[in-house]
């Protein structure tokens, strides 16, 4: 192991040393270290290679920021695309680089470089256009799909999230100086406040750099310290750690995701990341700036680093990425960095400034000279060059004199932005400082104050003043605070965007943006094929599309821009910052909803039953039906509804139809509200009496059936399809309330509250008079259509003798704590009679030989009770109900409209298929006319051969024809257009 | 994500609500007499107001009341909700804040950059 570069830092620990994985290779770092600051310390500096070029990349900055230092943590279940800056290392830690084969060293996929002009702006676009079909899908889609993305698909995992809602008053984003400072004006007022920062250690630029010397008399640590503890003292201010807020969206409504496992495994028996839900009245934006980079030739070597980042390095990680930098600056704001490197006893190897000596501040030039730093100013770097580190720095100077220094690290510093991400999620507008050369926020859409940099007041010292005044509303507390800061600087900087290299090579790239491989050269390209505007450019050249979305780049693209179109920037305006401020995990968004939890599932009462007898289950909106009962794991499911089937019409058969939905309609005036509601009339039904009824849309469409027992005049129940009882309940609740709110009429679902056992067959009586030996069962007692309510070991049960399968039947209502007993009578009873339970699928054949219609199958909103020939369900005598009028408007009184009718194949063994169009030749010869589709087909054992129900034009009219129903083969099945009944036309069955 | 006032239950996040489309649009009678005409704008037509907008929601995750709602659809403002039973807010007693010649917003369109 190398000698670990240590520095002091109170933020890392350097008696506990930590060992971790980098592609396979143990490196050691201290407890506090994140992977970057631990390579570094260990002079490694490869870390990754880029996206298109597959060319070596470095560490570039020091935080979320960074748009190289990806990597994959193979520890975390292969978690890719994690930003090495920020992620802190743990024992026995594995980290992968990305993005290269066979190793980091030796990468085949750089061989890309070569070919660049294929990579270059728009290149996905010119991919559609050729230059042969066939080159898309052989040569290009293959090339695309390999190269996507930067790391590998993550393992599956099981996520350990969850969700935290907060409602507050003020949220105070960042809490570096300004953020203490809000909060410290705050403290024990009457507002609830949260103040979120991203890192563990609160103090931002305090922690980061050598800016500041002290504050109130005391050392920034120290001031940070007591300011902490007097923010957690207070009632009022609650600090998150480790969160970092993504999303600032309308009213005020913030998201933020917290690290619960910073430096250490994740847990898997604990939350490891938040997701916090935040209301308030007012954001205060504290979250700082970003340091800008410069584009000159080869720009992405490893060993060059943004010039704060550095100092960040040095103060917070107390790591010295390299111990004699080259500085290349434009502005003042790298002046600390210089201190920073004196004050750890080395200096830089030399200072390159592109503003003339009379610009640059005295107190620096003093530094510069009492140190003896080589000084270049009114110069800029044309070009560094190097291998897999930057080994040559190329110097124009003022003269225009070329020199070239030797070293392997370069500071980099283009200037400052204010961190306008969330400003401009939350729809704030930007304005360009011509002064400060960036964008600051000006007008806020929302109670959003912004301060310090983030505000674009980039002066230290007058922080306090700043707060005191734009915080005035909340009736703060009047801060009057001492920063001596250690350079007397107001910011200072002169336009520089990019520098024309010397002399332009294959190899050599000047980057805008470094995640994507975007060079200024695409830059130029597209603005030559067109693509000037913004919005397009960036979509054309995907400058600044990367997870890091440009964040210290996508400025200098504005910059460059306007000088090429010689527009200024404030025209050439900006593109929109979109949440996430950056990646969250699809874990952390999906908290608890995942898996089992995704969706509830309901269950019938003897849901347990069913388990217990090999039920196979299908899911029917959120409840879990069977399907059918196998006799063993042999049997078919073809084989068991063959059987299930022939069973209900030889002996008997039981089905669990707890599922459907089931209202309870009570009020005065009960009796009108369902005539408006259903297509029937309700009004001459005798009480005890039962009948089924539709319920059309306004449209004059069907949207669900049932049947409708009358208790009363002002007492009803409805039954609703399975899947629909929540919208009925919800249709009747809306017109009850807005249309006709004189009615006196209430309703509730009792679904969950009784089950419901379908027993059917021509034994059904005989098992019933066994189970009920008190009821008395007959015809004339009991007629079809009627229900009767019976005390049964003292409960009240409701019997509905009515049918869905063609056969004699009864539908038995239970309370569902009692519903297994009596289940288990029938079964019991049943037994010697032939009785079996069967499934959803039997059902299903069973109604549709009889012709009765499963809604959203042989119905999909656009058929009327008509087009079903249900006629008789119409009551047509009634003024008014749901639809009514639609039923004669010109498009639901054409003739040749879709109706429902049944399909026999003519050859019967031919087995027919739903979704099979009907047409009328028997070649096909596209294009053709299709007359509908089969929307119901089954094999009935009772028939012997496959039948099926269809919608289909003029089907009425076209019954006792023939056609044919197309195959996806291009054959045609001939087929006969029947009555959509095939069993038992004179319901003869159902009533004996 | 809106804040909803509910007129029963108080202010509430918008995933309790679901939103049930223009509000005061009257159910003719369902006599035969009137016109295909005048049924089918009450089934078909509904008004797509950029600016003031009254509108219905339910508090379907709540007291499952349907209540009225005045929004101001290019800003999603909400400037008022009542009953289903109140009297409708006149128009006039809302600042309009589309007064820009496209319509759009000075402020918080999303596409301000592009316009300049």
């Amino acid at each position: 192991m190398k000698e670990l570069k240590t520095n002091s830092s109170p933020f890392v620990n350097f008696n506990q040393k930590i060992s971790f994985l980098f592609d396979g290779k143990k490196i050691f770092g201290f407890k506090g270290d994140t992977i970057a600051s631990a390579l570094l310390r260990n002079n490694i500096n490869l870390v990754g290679r880029s996206f298109k070029y597959h060319r070596p990349r470095g560490i570039y900055t020091c935080g979320i920021e960074e748009p190289n230092a990806l990597v994959q943590i193979i520890s975390e279940y292969s978690e890719p695309n994690t930003r090495a800056t920020i992620k802190k290392i743990y024992e026995g830690m594995e980290v992968e680089s990305q993005n290269r084969w066979p190793s980091l060293d030796n990468d085949i996929g750089s061989i890309n470089s070569l070919f660049s002009p294929l990579f270059s702006a728009g290149f996905y676009y010119k991919t559609f256009m050729g230059p042969h079909k066939s080159f898309w899908k052989k040569i290009y889609e293959p090339i695309i799909r390999r190269a996507a993305g930067l790391g590998k698909p993550p393992k599956e995992f099981r996520a350990l999230s969850s969700h935290l809602h907060h409602n507050v008053d003020i949220v105070i984003v960042g809490a570096g100086l300004n953020g203490l400072l809000a909060a410290k004006s705050l403290i024990n007022t009457n507002h609830d406040i949260l103040l979120v920062d991203f890192d563990n250690h609160l103090g931002g630029i305090i922690n980061n750099s050598a800016k500041i010397l002290s504050i109130d008399n005391q050392s920034p640590q120290e001031w940070v310290k007591s300011t902490v503890e007097a923010i957690e003292k207070s009632k009022n201010i609650k600090i998150l750690k480790n969160t970092l807020v993504t999303t600032y969206n309308y009213i005020n409504h913030l998201i933020a995701v917290e690290d619960k496992h910073v430096g250490s495994r994740p847990s898997e028996n604990k939350v490891n990341n938040i997701l916090h839900k935040i209301r308030t009245d007012h954001v205060i934006l504290c979250n700082g700036h970003i340091e800008r980079f410069l584009s000159f030739q080869n720009n992405d070597l490893p060993g060059i680093m943004l010039a704060s980042s550095f100092e960040k390095y040095i103060c917070r990680y107390g790591t010295l990425p390299s111990k004699e930098p080259v500085i290349f600056s434009n502005n003042s704001n790298s002046n600390s960095l210089i201190y920073s490197i004196i004050n750890q006893g080395y200096k830089p190897k030399a200072y390159i400034d592109s503003r003339s000596g009379e610009n640059i501040e005295p107190e620096l030039f003093d530094l510069i000279r009492k140190h003896d730093i080589p000084l270049y100013t009114n110069s800029q770097i044309k070009g560094v060059s190097g291998g897999k580190r930057i080994e040559k720095i190329l110097i124009e100077d003022s003269t225009g004199g070329l020199s070239e220094i030797h070293s392997d690290f370069l500071c980099v510093s283009g200037g400052i932005n204010p961190d306008v991400h969330l400003f401009t999620q939350s729809k704030g507008l930007l304005d360009w400082d011509e002064k400060d050369l960036t964008y600051k926020p000006s007008k806020p859409f929302q109670p959003t104050i912004t301060l310090g940099s983030a505000s674009g007041q980039f002066n230290l010292e007058k922080v306090s003043d700043e707060i005191n005044e734009k915080l005035k509303i909340f009736k703060n507390k009047v801060l009057d605070t001492q920063i001596v800061l250690n350079t007397k600087e107001s910011y200072q900087i002169e336009k520089l965007w990019e520098i024309s290299p010397h002399k332009s090579s294959m190899w050599s790239k000047s980057f805008i943006d470094l995640q994507n491989d975007v060079t200024t050269k695409d830059i130029r390209q597209a603005i030559s094929e067109g693509f000037d505007r913004i919005e397009h450019l960036k979509r054309y050249t995907t400058n600044s599309m990367g997870t890091d979305q440009g964040k210290i780049s996508s400025i200098n693209a504005l910059g460059i821009v306007s000088d090429l179109l010689d527009k200024k920037v404030n025209e050439v305006g900006t593109t929109i910052y979109r949440p996430p401020y950056a990646p969250l995990s699809f874990a952390a968004i999906a908290g608890r909803n995942s898996y089992e939890f995704y969706d509830p599932e309901r269950k019938s009462p003897i849901h347990q039953w069913h388990n217990d007898n090999g039920a196979i289950f299908e899911d029917v909106g959120q409840w879990k039906r069977p399907w059918y009962f196998p006799l063993n794991s042999s049997e078919s499911m073809h084989d068991a509804v063959q059987r299930e089937s022939k069973n209900v019409r030889e002996f008997a058969g039981v089905l669990d139809g707890s599922t459907l939905g089931k209202i309870e309609i009570k009020g005065k005036d009960a009796l009108s509200f369902m005539n408006l509601i259903y297509t029937n009339s309700f009004s001459k039904m005798k009480p005890g009496s039962a009948r089924y009824a539709l319920m059309l849309g306004e449209d004059g469409m069907v949207k669900d059936d049932g049947i409708i027992s009358k208790i009363s005049e002002e007492h009803f129940i409805a039954t609703t399809t399975t899947g629909g009882a929540a919208t009925v309940l919800g249709c009747m609740e809306e017109y009850a309330q807005t249309e006709w709110p004189n009615l006196n009429v209430y309703m509730n679902s009792i679904t969950e509250q009784f089950a419901t056992f379908n027993i059917s067959g021509p034994k059904t009586r005989e098992i019933m008079n066994k189970v009920f030996p008190e009821i008395d069962f007959s015809n004339d007692a009991f007629p079809f259509m009627t229900f009767q309510f019976h005390n049964y070991q003292g409960m009240q049960i409701r019997i509905l003798r009515a049918s869905f399968t063609g056969e004699m039947g009864y539908e038995i209502y239970i309370p569902s704590k009692n519903a297994a007993k009596i289940w288990d009578q029938l079964h019991s009873f049943g037994k010697d009679f032939g009785l079996i339970p069967y499934g959803t699928e039997t059902m299903h054949l069973l109604r549709a030989e009889k012709g009765y219609i499963l809604i959203g199958q042989d119905t999909d909103g656009s058929i009327t009770p008509i087009d079903l020939g249900l006629n008789w369900t119409i009551g047509k005598t009634k003024q008014d109900f749901l639809g009514k009028r639609s039923l004669t408007r010109t498009d639901t009184i054409r003739t040749d409209r879709k109706q429902l009718v049944g399909i026999t194949p003519s050859n019967k063994e031919d087995q027919l298929t739903e979704g099979q169009h009907i047409i009328l030749n028997q070649n096909i010869n596209t294009p053709i006319p299709m007359l509908g589709h089969i929307t119901s087909s089954y094999h009935s054992p009772t028939l012997g051969h496959s039948f099926g129900l269809a919608v289909i034009k003029d089907g009425h009219l076209l019954i006792g024809t023939k056609a044919f129903a197309s195959t996806p083969d291009q054959k045609t099945i001939p087929i006969e257009i029947v009555k959509p009944v095939f069993y038992d036309e004179e319901n003869k069955r159902l009533v004996s | 994500m809106l804040i909803i006032e509910c007129p029963y239950c108080g202010r509430r996040d918008q995933s309790e609500f679901s939103n049930g489309g223009e509000a005061h649009v009257k159910r003719p009678d369902g006599s035969s007499e009137i016109s295909d005409r005048e049924w089918s704008e009450y089934v078909f037509i509904r008004s797509n107001t950029k600016g003031i907008f009254y509108e219905r929601w339910v508090h379907s995750h709540g007291c499952r009341k349907w209540f009225n709602c005045v929004r101001d659809t290019s800003t999603d403002e909400i400037l008022k909700t009542y009953r289903i039973d109140d009297t409708r807010p006149k128009l006039k007693d809302f600042k309009n804040l589309v007064d820009t010649p496209s319509g759009e917003p000075e402020l918080g369109s999303g596409n301000f950059t592009v316009k300049k």
